[in-house]
């Protein structure tokens, strides 16, 4: 059905008298438009025209026929086309950059100048620029030199990555002195030894996140912290590293750290627990020696002159370990002695059995 | 024989004379491939395929865009963006509808964006085609072809290039689109449908642009006797 009513006025027809000219109407359009053409004078005359004024227009020559009736723009787009092309399907060059362009004009024109330019800014280089950049590099780093007491922020600590970490032996019986390289808001170098609230707190961390800090960056933390085993904070996350890290080397360092506290219950207990549950067995034998030499007493006492003052030191001067501990050291290591998948371990601990041998038979 | 110089290219890198005559018969085949099958091939990389595509649209799309700019060096450049436009996008191809619709669309935006900037730098307007200030070169020598055939009637030629500059001018009256829906219907031959699809729009929105282009231009040239 039409959208147009069965008969339509002129007002219809005179808006569609240009599509009907060039045959853009529907045919129900066309029927109902022929049929008023047929009995409408002024419409007829408007289709007409209208017809006329098409016909005219399209019949007018048309700018292609007279720019190109030959074909020759045709033939030079082709073929402009074509060498387009080869361009686009050859290998691009191999346009390297050449910074100092000019200079290099320079100096191919100018040989014996550039020489002896060459020549001086050499001999500057090596008399003035690296003495002058030796003495500057300490002085002015761009990292903050962070030596202030001021523990670092939990967003810091976030955000904190470390670039670097050096652990210089201690002098004396002074702590190692801790040269900790980090980016957190800004770059920043902490410096100080272990008893520093704020170097435990950065070093804690790293142990504590190990997810987020490569594991040779745990190993040095650990190197660190040793000197501080005793400090609660610090016992608490090498006693962590221990027992979860995922790499055996940083737990095996961990269990090293806690030497000297070998004797004490929770030590023990992480001692004994890798024993029977670390699935490295360089971890396992490390916890038989630890254990074996907390039993015969190779610890020496512990030194509480080197904690800092603020560390809050866990209860010293463990008493020996009683009868019952004894005990079940003993049965872990014949378990381990017996059921261990590696024989190492197994040999390690039928040793261990004999060391401390005499004190079972006490 | 007459080979395309694609043809004598790609028997020139096969070097041996045994593989010429085998890649000769390839190539000359590749005109009696439908057009699906020649986009496929020139998808594939097939440069020669590419070409003969070319070649089988590029008259029309030459054409258009010398009505439509007026100025053989624009329709040059019309030519060259549209068809590195194909080349570069032929892979996005995905035969969704025929390949000249495909082509006419890129066409008809590349015309468009042309149109545009030079409205908008009236310096840059198209030369007004007089018949009294014919430019040299080119066309003249048409004109001095056109004058040798004995059936040209010298006074109707004359009437029909002053209505051609009064067309030229009244065309420069409507918006590029308008004139490139108009170029399309009457010149290309186009149904309103494919201008559509062409342009990207509804059929009714270029049956519009039509109706908006007649009644300018009947106001502009009036009674063209």
């Amino acid at each position: 059905m039409s959208p147009f009513e069965k008969k339509m006025n002129c007002k219809d027809v005179a808006p569609l008298l240009v599509f009907y000219v060039c045959e853009e109407v529907s045919d129900d359009e066309r029927k109902l438009i022929e049929t008023h053409l047929a009995n409408c004078k002024a419409c007829s005359e408007q289709f007409a025209e209208e017809k006329e004024f098409h016909s005219t227009l399209v019949s007018a020559p048309q700018s292609a026929d007279e720019l190109d009736a030959s074909g020759i723009l045709l033939s030079q787009c082709r073929s402009e086309l074509a060498e387009t092309l080869d361009d686009l399907s050859a290998p691009p060059l191999q346009e390297h950059w050449r910074p100092f362009g000019w200079l290099r004009r320079w100096m191919a024109l100018r040989p014996v100048w550039s020489g002896a330019l060459l020549v001086l800014v050499g001999v500057l280089a090596g008399t003035q620029l690296v003495p002058w950049l030796e003495q500057n590099s300490t002085t002015t780093s761009q990292a903050m030199n962070v030596r202030a007491r001021q523990p670092l922020t939990p967003d810091q600590l976030s955000n904190m990555v470390v670039s670097g970490l050096t652990v210089s032996p201690a002098s004396g019986s002074d702590s190692p002195t801790v040269q900790l390289q980090l980016s957190a808001e800004q770059p920043m170098v902490l410096s100080g030894t272990v008893d520093d609230a704020n170097m435990r707190q950065a070093l804690t961390y790293v142990l504590q996140n190990a997810e987020r800090f490569d594991a040779g960056v745990r190993l040095d933390c650990l190197d660190a912290l040793k000197a501080a085993a005793r400090d609660q904070q610090v016992r608490a996350a090498l006693l962590n590293a221990a027992r979860i890290d995922q790499n055996p080397a940083v737990r095996m360092k961990a269990l090293e750290a806690l030497r000297e506290a070998a004797k004490e219950d929770d030590v023990r207990q992480v001692l004994l627990d890798a024993l029977q549950h670390d699935s490295n067995p360089g971890v396992r034998v490390e916890a038989v020696n630890l254990l074996v030499g907390a039993l015969n007493g190779e610890t020496p006492p512990a030194d509480t002159a080197s904690t800092a003052p603020e560390a809050p030191a866990v209860a010293s001067t463990p008493a020996p370990p009683g009868e019952e501990d004894f005990e079940h050291v003993v049965k872990v290591l014949q378990e381990l002695q017996r059921r261990d998948p590696s024989r190492y371990v197994r040999l390690r601990s039928a040793a261990a059995l004999r060391q401390i041998g005499p004190r079972e038979v006490q | 024989m007459h080979l395309p110089r694609w043809a004598l290219a790609l028997a020139d890198e096969n070097g041996c004379s045994g593989s010429t005559n085998a890649a000769l018969a390839a190539v000359t085949s590749l005109p009696n491939l439908d057009e699906r099958a020649l986009v496929a091939e020139a998808q594939a990389g097939n440069r020669a395929a590419f070409e003969e595509l070319v070649r089988r649209f590029d008259r029309d799309v030459l054409r258009l865009a010398l009505n439509l700019m007026k100025r053989p060096e624009d329709a040059r450049d019309v030519y060259q963006e549209s068809f590195l436009k194909v080349y570069r996008n032929l892979h996005r191809f995905r035969f969704e509808c025929s390949f000249y619709t495909w082509l006419y669309r890129i066409v008809t935006n590349v015309c468009l964006d042309h149109l545009r900037r030079r409205q908008a730098r009236p310096e840059d307007q198209a030369p007004e085609l007089n018949p009294n200030h014919r430019e040299e070169g080119i066309t003249d020598f048409f004109e001095r072809q056109r004058e040798h055939r004995p059936t040209l009637d010298p006074e109707r030629s004359m009437m029909g290039l002053e209505i051609k500059a009064r067309i030229a001018r009244a065309m420069e009256r409507l918006s590029p689109r308008e004139r490139v829906v108009f170029e399309m219907k009457h010149y290309q031959g186009l149904k309103l449908r494919a201008i559509g699809d062409a342009l990207g729009t509804t059929e009714e929105t270029v049956k519009n642009s039509l109706f908006r282009a007649t009644r300018k231009l009947r106001n502009e040239l009036g009674g063209l006797r």
